[in-house]
Formats: C-alpha cells, sequence, structure tokens
C-alpha cells in the first residue's frame, strides 16, 4: 500500500454534516436524464415524447460516438423533452408506471469475466450505459476508449460538502466491489484504489493501494495521479467513484441498467439531512419538500456543483444534495465586523479562534475587483498551479504559458475561487480554458 | 440599518440607466457598499465564499498605520510647537498637530480622490479601495511643512501616472504613493529636503529667533577632520539610539518612530496581510550591508561607512518603507522565495544610497522604486525555476 500525503487543501468548516444512518427515499412519480450536465457530449435523441421506454432503453447517443449510449433510468412514457438555449437538451423526464420493466442485458461470471477481451468489454459497457461512469484525467469527461490510459484509479472518499460516506455506500458490498474490480483489471492497465487513510472498512482493507492524507481535495483523483506521478507518460489516466464502480459490477452480476444509488441530503438547512437510498434522476422535490425563498440548494457538492430549485432532477453523476441558506442579505458596515462567525482561510477575522463549525451561506460576501497579487490561491491550490499568473496568462491568450503552470493538472475543486478576497472567478476562468482546449484537441 | 437601506434604495435611480447622476455611480455604489456589505449570491462554483474581500483586506492596513499616524500627529505638533515657542502640553501638542497634518491628508484624499472618481467613471469600473491606502500612505512620507498646492500635485502624479496610466489597481509596476513623493521630491527639492522643512511653523510671527535647527539624523554633518564618528556627531545633534527608536525628531509625519512601525508590522504579520518575508529580508539586508560596510570603512574618509547597522534600521524612513511601502503586494514580487531577495535587496540598496550618495539622504524610497521595477523579473525567475521541477502535463 502506497501513503499519498497532500500538504495544500483546505478544510471547510462548515456545519450541516450528515448522519450516516441511512434511510430509503420513496418511490418517485417521475425520473429524468440530464444531458445537459454530462461534459463534451453532443447528445443525438432517439426518443420522442409518448414514447414507451424501459429501464435500460436508449434515450439518446452521442454524435461524435455513436456507440456511446445513454439509457433509460426508469420505465414508462417519455413526459417531457426541456430545451434551454441554443437547442441544449436539459432532461428527458419519464413518467414511471407502477410495474417497472428492464430492457436485458447479457449477465456475466467471474469465470467468464477473466477470459473477457479488452474490446468486447468496452462494447458492453457501451451498450449496458455505464461506460459513461468512467472519465478521463486529465479533462474529466467521459473516457475515450480509443486511449489506452496509463491507469485506473478508484475513489472511495470525497471530503467536498457534503457527499456520501464510503463507508455508508459500501456497507456489505464487498463481493460486488471486488467483482467491479476484476472487470476494470480487463483493460490491462494498473487499477489503484484509493481511500482516506482513517477509513477502516471490514473486508476492503485488502483491496485498497492508495492510502490518502490530507485536505479537501485530497482524495480527488486528479490530485492523487499528481502527487504519485513520475513522467508525463502517466498523466492520461481514467477514474471512477467507488459508487460508480458497484453500478458497472452491478449491471454484469444481474443483468439490468444499475439504476440504485445512495444520494446524501445535507447542509444547514436540509430538514431531512441523512442519506438515501434512491436511484438516478430522482426529482429534487421528492428529496427536499419545500425550499423556501431564502435558501439555496445544489447538486454536487458546494464547491463543484450545481444550483438547482425544486423542478429540478439530479444527474447521472451527482449523488448529493446540500440546502444552504442564501446569502443575499446586505450587512451594516459588514466588512469592519470582528468576524467571530465569519469562516475565512484568512486570519482577519476572530473567526480564527472558534473552534465549532460555521453555518454558512450562499454569498459572495464582497465585490469582485483587480487582483491584487496577494496570493492566496497559490498558497491553497492542491496541484501546485498558480493560478494568480494563469489567469493573467489566459486574460492574454498565451494558453502554452498556462499549460505549463499546470492546467491541465487543475481538477476544478474550485478553492482558488473561495478563497480569493478579489472575488475573482478563477476555478471559471480555468474551466472554461481546459474546455476550450478539450475541443482544439479533438 | 433599515433607514440607511431606505435611503439608499431611494437614490439609487438617478444614478442608474438614464438617470442624472449616472456618471457618479462608482461614488453612489463605493458609499452604499461602505455602510451595506452587498448581499450578491455567488453565480457561478463554488457556491460558498470566503469572508475576506478586499474591502476588508485594505481595512487593516489602514489599521496598522493608525500607531505611526498618531503618534506622526503628536511629533508634527510637538516639533512645531517647540519651534514657535508654543507651550508642549499634550492638548496644544495635539491641536497643533492635528492642524498641521489634516490638511495634508484631507487634500491628499480629496485630490486623489477626484482622480479615481474620474477614471472610475469613465472606465466603468467600480472604486477600488486600494486608494484609501495609498490616500494616507502619501502624506504620512512628506515633511510637515509642504505647501498643500504640492500635496494636490503629488497625489494627482502617483495616483494618475503611477497607476491609472497603467490601468488601475493591480496593475501598476510602481507603488503610487511612492511615486508621488518621488515626483515631489525631484520637482520641488526645496520643500522636500534640506533642513528648514522638516519642521512647520503654523505662526511665523510667533517663531522664535533661537529655533533649533530642524536638520534630520540623516543629514546630520560629520566633520571627519577631527575623527568625529557618525554616532559622536548624532550624539551632539542629541540623536541618541533611544530618540531614534521612539522618534520624538523633526522628520516625515509618518516616518521617524521605528517603534511604531513595528506594531504596524506585527498586525500586519499577525493577520497575514503584509508579507513578513519581504519585511525580514528587509532588515537583514540592510544589517547585512551594513556590516560590510563596517568591516570595508577602514580608515575611508566616509565616516558614514563606520554606522553601526542598527542605526539604520530606526533612522529615516526606513522602518516605514518597508513595512508600509514594500509590502504592497501589487507592485511585490508575489511568489514567496524572491520576496525574501526583493526585501533584501531594498535593505541592501537604502544603506548603499544613505552612505554613498550624499545628494539623495534618504534611501528607502529610492530603493523600493527601483527594486518594484525589478520584481516582474524576480517572479519570472522564480516560476521558470518551480515549472522546471513540474512534471510536464499538455
Amino acid at each position: 500500500m502506497i501513503s499519498v500525503n497532500v500538504t495544500k487543501g483546505y478544510d471547510l468548516a462548515i456545519s450541516g454534516k450528515p448522519s450516516s444512518k441511512l434511510k430509503i427515499l420513496k418511490k418517485p412519480d417521475r425520473v429524468a436524464f440530464l444531458p445537459e450536465r454530462i461534459p463534451f457530449i453532443i447528445p443525438r435523441l432517439l426518443v420522442k415524447v409518448d414514447d414507451p421506454v424501459k429501464i435500460g432503453s436508449v434515450l439518446f447517443e452521442d454524435k461524435q460516438n455513436t456507440d456511446l449510449k445513454f439509457l433509460s433510468p426508469g420505465s414508462g412514457r417519455v413526459s417531457e423533452i426541456n430545451f434551454g438555449p441554443r437547442r441544449v437538451i436539459r432532461e428527458i423526464v419519464i413518467e414511471l408506471e407502477k410495474q417497472e420493466q428492464y430492457a436485458d442485458f447479457r449477465k456475466m461470471t467471474d469465470l467468464e469475466i477473466r477470459t473477457l477481451e479488452k474490446e468486447s468489454l468496452i462494447k458492453i459497457l457501451m451498450q449496458g450505459g455505464v461506460w459513461p461512469l468512467i472519465r478521463e484525467l486529465p479533462f474529466r469527461g467521459i473516457a475515450d476508449p480509443k486511449i489506452q490510459p496509463e491507469s485506473i484509479w478508484v475513489a472511495l472518499g470525497n471530503q467536498e460538502p457534503f457527499q456520501p460516506f464510503p463507508e455508508v455506500y459500501l456497507k456489505g458490498r464487498e463481493a460486488l466491489f471486488s467483482f467491479g474490480l476484476k472487470i476494470l483489471k480487463r483493460f490491462g492497465v494498473p487499477v489503484n484504489v484509493s481511500a482516506p487513510d482513517h477509513l477502516r472498512l471490514q473486508g476492503y482493507d485488502i483491496m485498497i493501494t492508495h492510502r490518502v492524507r490530507g485536505h479537501y481535495p485530497a482524495h480527488d483523483p486528479g490530485v492523487i495521479l499528481y502527487k504519485t506521478k513520475k513522467s508525463a507518460a502517466e498523466n492520461i489516466g481514467w477514474y471512477i467513484t467507488g459508487q460508480d464502480l458497484l453500478a458497472i459490477a452491478s449491471l454484469m452480476k444481474n443483468g439490468h441498467y444499475p439504476i440504485e444509488r445512495i444520494a446524501v441530503m445535507a447542509g444547514s438547512r436540509a430538514q431531512n439531512s441523512g442519506h438515501y437510498q434512491t436511484r438516478v434522476g430522482v426529482p429534487v422535490a421528492d428529496m427536499i419538500p419545500g425550499l423556501s425563498s431564502d435558501e439555496s440548494c445544489f447538486a454536487g457538492g458546494l464547491l463543484t456543483g450545481y444550483e438547482v430549485n425544486s423542478t429540478s432532477f439530479m444527474g447521472l453523476y451527482e449523488t448529493a444534495l446540500t440546502c444552504i441558506p442564501k446569502g443575499d442579505q446586505r450587512e451594516l458596515f459588514g466588512f469592519l465586523r470582528p468576524g467571530f462567525g465569519k469562516p475565512s482561510f484568512s486570519r482577519t477575522f476572530l473567526s480564527r479562534f472558534r473552534k465549532k463549525p460555521f453555518d454558512m451561506d450562499s454569498g459572495m460576501h464582497g465585490e469582485q475587483r483587480a487582483c491584487v497579487n496577494c496570493g492566496s490561491c497559490t498558497k491553497i491550490c492542491p496541484v501546485d498551479i498558480l493560478p494568480q499568473y494563469t489567469i493573467k496568462c489566459l486574460g492574454a491568450d498565451a494558453i502554452e504559458e498556462a499549460l505549463a503552470h499546470g492546467l491541465l493538472d487543475c481538477v476544478e475543486c474550485g478553492l482558488c475561487s473561495y478563497v480569493c478576497p478579489s472575488k475573482i472567478e478563477i476555478r471559471e476562468t480555468l474551466q472554461k480554458a481546459r474546455y476550450e482546449y478539450h475541443k482544439e484537441q479533438r | 440599518m433599515k433607514i440607511i437601506q431606505t435611503i439608499f434604495d431611494s437614490q439609487r435611480k438617478h444614478f442608474e440607466g438614464s438617470g442624472k447622476l449616472r456618471v457618479l455611480k462608482p461614488l453612489f455604489e463605493a458609499t452604499e457598499t461602505f455602510f451595506l456589505f452587498p448581499g450578491i449570491t455567488a453565480g457561478s462554483g463554488p457556491f460558498v465564499r470566503d469572508s475576506l474581500d478586499l474591502k476588508r483586506f485594505m481595512s487593516f492596513v489602514i489599521l496598522a498605520l493608525m500607531p505611526p499616524f498618531l503618534f506622526g500627529i503628536y511629533n508634527t505638533g510637538l516639533q512645531s510647537c517647540r519651534v514657535s515657542g508654543l507651550p508642549v502640553d499634550p492638548i496644544s501638542v495635539i491641536t497643533q498637530g492635528l492642524w498641521i497634518v489634516m490638511p495634508l491628508v484631507m487634500v491628499s484624499y480629496g485630490v486623489g480622490f477626484f482622480w479615481e472618481l474620474l477614471f472610475a467613471s469613465i472606465r466603468k469600473h467600480p472604486i477600488s479601495e486600494g486608494f484609501l491606502v495609498t490616500g494616507l500612505l502619501f502624506p504620512m512620507t512628506l515633511p510637515p511643512a509642504i505647501p498643500l498646492w504640492q500635496v494636490a500635485v503629488g497625489i494627482s502624479f502617483g495616483v494618475v501616472i503611477g497607476k491609472e496610466v497603467f490601468g488601475g489597481t493591480g496593475r501598476n509596476i510602481f507603488n503610487p504613493a511612492l511615486v508621488g513623493r518621488a515626483f515631489l521630491f525631484f520637482a520641488y527639492p526645496t520643500k522636500m529636503s534640506g533642513d528648514a522643512v522638516w519642521v512647520a511653523v503654523i505662526d511665523p510671527v510667533r517663531k522664535a529667533a533661537d529655533a533649533i535647527s530642524g536638520a534630520t539624523p540623516l543629514a546630520c554633518p560629520v566633520s571627519s577632520e577631527t575623527g568625529e564618528t557618525v554616532v559622536m556627531a548624532l550624539e551632539k545633534a542629541g540623536y541618541t539610539l533611544s530618540r531614534l527608536f521612539w522618534g520624538l525628531y523633526p522628520g516625515s509625519i509618518g516616518g521617524t518612530s521605528a517603534f511604531y512601525c513595528l506594531i504596524g508590522a506585527v498586525i500586519l504579520i499577525l493577520v497575514g496581510v503584509a508579507s513578513y518575508r519581504i519585511i525580514l529580508g528587509g532588515i537583514l539586508g540592510l544589517l547585512g550591508t551594513g556590516l560590510v560596510l563596517n568591516i570595508v570603512a577602514g580608515s575611508s574618509a566616509n565616516a558614514w561607512l563606520a554606522l553601526p547597522p542598527v542605526y539604520h534600521l530606526i533612522m529615516g524612513g526606513f522602518a516605514f518603507g518597508i513595512v508600509y511601502m514594500a509590502t504592497d503586494p501589487v507592485s511585490a514580487p508575489g511568489m514567496e522565495n524572491v520576496k525574501w531577495v526583493y526585501g533584501f535587496l531594498i535593505g541592501a540598496l537604502t544603506v548603499l544610497i544613505r552612505v554613498f550618495n550624499p545628494a539623495y539622504p534618504e534611501g528607502v524610497m529610492m530603493a523600493i522604486l527601483f527594486m518594484n521595477i525589478f520584481s516582474p523579473l524576480l517572479d519570472y525567475i522564480e516560476i521558470g525555476l518551480r515549472l522546471k521541477k513540474r512534471i510536464s502535463n499538455v
């Protein structure tokens, strides 16, 4: 086992941590697939409104690679297809029937897996709709089957507030997990399993290859790869979360498109905080019954996710819903207060001496200003990018220089934007540049 | 709180869209956000943000400036009262000090703010908080007897040429307050150096005939033929080590006391607003260079070579410069290691200018401006070294 120590990064002291008790969410009336939330794909719809679908029927494919199919997370009737600006497909909503039907996929035994060729495995995963769960570094889109990775990373831990606890979704499923690892091994590259160094789970210890210690985002596969790589050849890797690996294994074992997920509902304003046994594409309103106007809700984590409202649905990748107060309150002489209740990375508030977590809101806590070169982003960046200089390179269109700074090592963790006193959208700038560069490379 | 909110909300219409006062929108926004911290929600991820903003960041510099500023008012008043033959009880000293200093500060803020507002209105961007610091730093570096119109010219030059022509806050190469001071220093040398400017006399009629000389320690005459050392000459003029440290002597308004600058430095370093690397590097550079000069001094005719380095540390404006001017994050290097080099060289250059160039008794201003030019180069070198160690990913 390899120990990885990540020295930089930062853990937000935020209140609203979920309990690790697992509850069951009632079956929803509708589910949805959100093509908009899957990076880099160009979807071509293969269903119309009112078409009947089963769990595992094809909803759409990627125009760039028509083998890449996206399957229905529910059985029933396509009730709505909602478009956003520039005809981007926001949601494909499926009204569920009482007795849901499954499309059939091939079941496989341990023995069959052991003799499986890489090409046919890719085909099975693509047809089974689970290929999008495998993502690639450095761009963090869906893995390109034509490119051979140097390593595959299974990440069991994520300190972003708030994500499902590995001890909850892994409990009692070590056989399935180990089956999943066997599938990944058929790609013929090292399969690494990284876990927090404090995680102790019966049956898993033997499968874990990397023990990671450090602040958020230490458990991101991009950070672990950055910390462990020895040469530039290792930059191309694939990664998958622990829960998604269980989904792949479940497809091969049971022959059904896997829709079960364990999602977490957390944050200081979450009424029913905790872990929930639920499914892909569940309506947000089912998880939070009443969202009031002074609360904001985010899917996929507070730093890397996106804002949702009560008419939205959960995406394919998102297993977290976080509710916090809306930060739209003006405050008299806000910048002069001692700030015992104001969380900060800096030492400029009395909150420095507070041990208790903070009830953080979604406010900017300031206005955008010019960069004064304070260096906070450089101090916090887990992969040693120099964000304050990199954004200036990008502003001057010096993409080569930005790449030399490590633009592609960026894990889009969002700490740079979090910490910036000038409130510059550093993460957004870097992310856009990475998207643009990815487009050029294709 | 409700009342203030109502006042701003009712007046906003005049400053927005086609309102009559729309050119003054930056002024309205600056005033509003001073009273009411804006409640903007994060538009893109991350959706939680740190509580620190630039207003608070700059407020800490202002706070750290308070000890030397308040002391400066007292000291200016005291020197002036002594020369004018007025009583030196605290009340009249402070009144006299306020009477001399506050007009300088008000002119500096007023005129500088005019330029800030002009550029902000034309460029349609908000007024930056950085000016609050520049506007206070600048008068604190001036001699108390400076005419007000020169303060106005100086701050105008500092803000316009030192900052705005480069594109405003965050893009300036030099520290704007020092650019303004350097301009005055070269344009009006009779009002910026010499013996007569360091004590302001408010009422010339009552000026005592035998007023004490206003010579600053750095311009202290040393007769080297008699084998007199600088320390002896300083002591003859009344400048003991402790007096220099506490700062009760004629000089620029904010720069005489090493002790109060030290308090400011402690505040800035504790809250992490100023880089301790620059400050410590500067002190090391100054002491180191001073020691080397002591060693090579021998029987040189230049008595300043043999001055113990600790005098350099507490004399003149070095403490003020290294704590408040050199640590300006915009004009200093951004990389952590070269900050040591940057500070060190400022310290070294200060001593070299003081010792070898009799035309400029105060070297710290020139040293900082000179190193400002080099800070992009220092950053370039450190970034280059750092990127060499990085495993490339393209």
